[in-house]
């Protein structure tokens, strides 16, 4: 399902080129779900970035679902990000002026189009994780954990292939942090999806099915 | 959900922004709306009003356009007078062979009524019968024409002539001095007369002299006319015109004076002049309206009173154009300083909006980590400003429709142009699209930075 290899990402800093990311060989099946884990600026959420055709890497190939992200356009990029895959973010990124329903459905919109059964589908998840009365709130209206949660539904109202997830839980206090994540987990599992999660948190990895340390990737000489 | 509702939801939150940018547009579109409103409908009114009037003849010591002006659009004070052999020979045929007219009616004009100045015009009973406007007679919304025929024009003259020949020669037991029959005092109104003063037929109209609160004002009660019928509304100066029989014009008192025009013998004064005797050929008119039989006809007439010392002749059709054309130029220069309103409007849309792209970041950031591509980021600031001007440009031509229907009254008393305020023209619908897609111009600038986020640094913000 994913696979890179020999994949380095660097960024400028004064004058300086950083290596942000370095992966020699990296494959998760479909259905896994993997927690990727190290210290801090071992490049964990670039190596996100790379996975969601956010930023494309500097060297190697990343191959996702069958198809080699790394060559592909922007736009194209773009595309394959919006059906392909599913984001979480630790700070959430809902917009403020949306309510929740409509958070959801602005995957959808940017993702396989915001018709009829996307309308069906956000609602439906967010009667899943038990928003159905909270769906016409705005994210300010609502408690942390909804507000996770509909971050969640918006991740999968395209039905994508891949589950990314920054941190999802950093915001959040253990129990329902763990709450939020068994669901996401038991949602990701029901449609069969290839989960990849950035964490710091031991707890949340031990969640997972595999956890790979990113300093075990990365090239002998960097 | 679609990208327009995300635009829509973007100046929404932006309330105050928003309120105060589309003001800037409606200003301006509504002043760029106002000058093609005003423009359109004076020319319209100018180029309508000529369609009644084939040839005016007038006073020789005024240009045409002053003839014009005050004969057909009631502007200024008549310019001057022509005797009344002018008329009579036209309508003998004695001008030129080929010069011999379908019709021509003399018109005298001086008093008015009501404080908006309506002005009076003495005629005769041709006026609704064989003077056509825009190819047929005038039509009257209700009632009908008063009688007074140009014979018995011509027999009052010899009347006043007789009485006023004595009258110089001092003669004691001359003829008497006509006096206003009372069949004679009927008027026939414009539909915006009626209107205005809320005339119907048999309500009584006064002619006044002079105008309304000056020096001079005063009221002819012995003139004191009704209502016989109302004109069908021709959106042109006929609607503000009272017509009377132009008996009443040359009996009412005060009118005296110039009653006759008299040219001065060579060698003579004007005690001298004032002591001749006169004709009714004399009778002094402001204007006669002539229609030439065929269009060899009016070759003659413009040839003939080229020459002749007594009378010219004016021709609508030649002159009028020539006069809006000068109107136009001015409507351009105004149409131009609007337009430059509204592109510093536009620069102030690209400015509001831009000055937004970087508490945006985040928000564009986020969209583009779902999946929007940098098109469809564009597409939404672009709508917005698109969304904005456009709303403003309804705001504004709305805005201009409505101030023509509450200022209408006090632009006729100062244009003679009575505004048309629910009438909207096609150029308002372009200048609708135009000001939008001006706007969607404007938008690109801020759009474009905006479709330039970078999305992996500003994703990790908190709100």
């Amino acid at each position: 399902m994913i696979h890179l290899h020999n994949v380095t990402k660097s960024y400028r800093q004064d004058e300086r080129s950083v290596l942000a990311c370095d992966v020699t060989d990296l494959r998760i099946e479909k259905g896994e779900q993997v927690a990727l884990v190290g210290r801090s600026g071992t490049g964990k959420t670039t190596l996100l970035h790379v996975l969601a055709g956010i930023l494309r890497p500097d060297t190697g190939e990343v191959e996702i679902a069958g198809q080699r992200i790394d060559t592909m356009s922007e736009p194209q990029r773009d595309r394959f990000r919006g059906q392909h895959i599913g984001m979480v973010y630790q700070t959430f990124n809902l917009l403020q002026p949306f309510t929740a329903y409509e958070n959801v459905m602005l995957g959808a919109l940017f993702g396989r189009g915001a018709g009829h059964a996307a309308e069906a589908r956000g609602k439906e998840l967010l009667a899943r994780v038990g928003l159905s009365d909270r769906m016409h709130h705005r994210p300010s209206e609502l408690s942390v954990g909804q507000v996770q949660r509909v971050a969640i539904c918006r991740a999968l109202v395209n039905d994508p292939e891949v589950i990314l997830m920054d941190e999802p839980l950093g915001n959040q206090d253990r129990t329902t942090g763990a709450q939020v994540l068994d669901l996401l987990l038991q949602l990701a599992h029901e449609g069969g999806k290839t989960v990849v999660m950035v964490t710091h948190d031991p707890d949340s990895a031990l969640r997972m099915q595999r956890t790979v340390d990113l300093a075990t990737l990365r090239r002998a000489s960097s | 959900m679609k990208l327009w509702s995300i635009s829509m939801r973007n100046l929404r939150i932006r309330i105050v922004s928003t309120v105060l940018t589309t003001l800037a547009i409606a200003v301006a579109t509504g002043l760029y709306a106002a000058i093609m409103l005003m423009a359109q409908q004076t020319r319209d009114r100018y180029e309508g009003s000529i369609g009644g009037y084939q040839a005016v003849l007038g006073p020789k010591d005024c240009s045409q356009l002053e003839l014009l002006l005050n004969t057909i659009f009631h502007v200024g004070d008549a310019p001057g007078q022509i005797p009344m052999s002018v008329c009579d020979d036209l309508r003998a045929g004695k001008v030129s062979r080929r010069g011999a007219v379908r019709y021509a009616i003399p018109q005298a004009r001086g008093d008015s009524i009501s404080r908006w100045s309506f002005p009076v015009i003495g005629t005769v009973d041709e006026m609704f019968s064989l003077y056509e406007w825009q190819r047929a007679p005038l039509q009257f919304a209700d009632g009908g024409p008063w009688a007074f025929s140009y014979e018995e024009l011509q027999e009052l003259g010899a009347r006043l002539a007789a009485f006023e020949t004595a009258r110089r020669a001092d003669e004691k037991d001359g003829p008497p001095r006509p006096i206003i029959d009372a069949k004679w005092k009927k008027a026939v109104v414009g539909h915006r007369v009626a209107r205005a003063m809320q005339l119907s037929l048999g309500s009584t109209i006064v002619p006044v002299h002079g105008k309304h609160g000056e020096f001079g004002y005063h009221e002819h009660p012995e003139a004191a006319c009704e209502v016989t019928g109302i004109l069908a509304p021709t959106n042109s100066p006929l609607d503000t015109t009272v017509f009377l029989p132009l008996s009443v014009h040359l009996l009412v008192g005060g009118h005296e004076g110039g009653l006759f025009k008299v040219e001065i013998p060579a060698g003579k004064n004007p005690d001298d002049a004032a002591k001749l005797p006169v004709t009714a050929r004399q009778l002094a008119l402001t204007a006669i309206l002539a229609d030439p039989k065929d269009h060899l006809g009016a070759q003659f007439l413009r040839r003939d009173f080229g020459t002749r010392p007594d009378a010219q002749v004016a021709w609508p059709q030649d002159v009028i154009p020539k006069f809006l054309q000068q109107l136009g130029n001015a409507a351009d220069w105004l149409e131009i300083v609007a337009q430059l309103v509204l592109v510093v409007a536009a620069m102030m849309i690209a400015v509001a909006i831009y000055n937004t792209m970087n508490e945006r970041r985040r928000e564009i950031a986020i969209m583009r980590s779902l999946g929007a591509r940098r098109t469809q980021i564009v597409a939404i600031i672009v709508g917005e400003a698109a969304a904005l001007s456009l709303a403003g440009a309804v705001v504004g031509v709305v805005c201009c429709h409505l101030a023509a229907l509450l200022l209408r009254s006090t632009v006729e008393e100062m244009t003679g142009v009575w505004l048309e305020w629910a009438t909207f023209a096609p150029r308002e619908l372009y200048l609708l699209v135009g000001v939008g897609a001006l706007g969607a111009l404007a938008g690109l600038l801020p759009a474009w930075k905006g479709s330039t986020t970078q999305v992996a640094d500003n994703l990790s913000q908190t709100y």
